[in-house]
């Protein structure tokens, strides 16, 4: 009977770990069966996953000619990955807020500072901006927008040059990524100014 | 002595350098041997190994245009995708660009 048990509590130790396992090979750190879920219940889905390995691949095929294609091969050389998950509801309540805050609370880590964090006041509108940052270098970023009938995750993995963004000139609102850092750092320097008055 | 020397060699040489005709046997026996070295079933093996031959090289050039056709058609699709994902990322970053304006209009 004891060593029964104790095979069964063996045997529950190594699911856990398999399932540990799978939660960290899923990049996005969705919940096992959440993105399942989400595209089971979507009228709309766009599901992007590059490794390294894609990206390099797909880096050959980027023109050096076409200004944008430059850009974007310039942009995505060196990344560890992109990871893009976009969902589309017909009706509301289609996801809950609470897998939302579950996703958000797996980036609240040391290494990734939140840049941009609004709430609307009823809560069914957010937005996160995170920045994973490396000896004062960007090393990532993280995008949650959650609207009603529309959910937009995007998870870039690596080093992120600010200036290759702007450069990106057909893909509007890249560019404005570096001007959302500069908008930080000129509040972030405000508040300072602010504070040190005070 | 010498004379008589010389004469007995011009004699061996004018011999020997005597045009005569092939013997009528010559041509048929050249060509009996020449049958013989390649039969016909050596033939057909060698046209079989050459057709083989061709066949090979024009099946693995046919294969490798393949590949390299699924190679560029990979690549296409995974630029397409860097494309997407980096349009979305731009949206949902001008998204974020216009409700923090909104908020800072609320604001003021």
């Amino acid at each position: 009977m004891w060593m029964r048990s104790k095979l069964l509590q063996v045997g529950a130790l190594v699911l856990g770990a398999a399932a540990v396992a799978a939660a960290q090979d899923s990049p996005l750190l969705l919940p096992p069966g959440v993105e399942k879920e989400l595209a089971a219940r979507a009228s709309d889905v766009t599901e992007v996953t590059l490794g390294k390995n894609m990206l390099g691949f797909a880096s050959k095929f980027l023109n050096g000619k076409d200004e944008d294609e430059a850009a974007t091969r310039k942009l995505i050389e060196g990344l560890q990955g992109i990871y893009v998950r976009e969902y589309e509801f017909d009706k509301e309540g289609e996801y809950s807020m609470e897998q939302i805050e579950q996703l958000r609370k797996s980036f609240e880590t040391t290494e990734w500072s939140p840049i941009v964090r609004e709430r609307e006041r009823k809560g069914r509108e957010t937005t996160d901006v995170m920045m994973k940052m490396v000896n004062g270098e960007s090393h990532g970023i993280f995008v949650l927008e959650a609207d009603p009938k529309e959910l937009t995750i995007v998870l870039i993995l690596g080093p992120i040059r600010m200036e290759d963004l702007g450069k990106l000139k057909g893909l509007s609102g890249l560019g404005a990524l570096g001007d959302l850092e500069k908008d930080t750092k000129v509040k972030d320097k405000e508040k300072d100014k602010k504070g040190g008055g005070e | 002595m010498v004379h008589e020397e010389m004469d007995d060699f011009e004699q061996e040489l004018k011999q020997a350098l005597q045009r005569r005709p092939a013997p009528p046997s010559l041509k048929r026996r050249v060509m009996e041997r020449r049958v013989q070295r390649r039969s016909p079933s050596q033939m057909v093996w060698m046209r079989l190994a050459a057709t083989l031959l061709i066949v090979a090289l024009l099946g693995g050039g046919l294969r490798w245009g393949m590949e390299q056709r699924e190679e560029r058609r990979k690549g296409e699709e995974a630029k397409r995708q860097v494309m997407v994902a980096l349009r979305i990322t731009g949206r949902a970053l001008n998204q974020v660009n216009t409700r923090l304006a909104a908020h800072d209009r609320g604001g003021e």
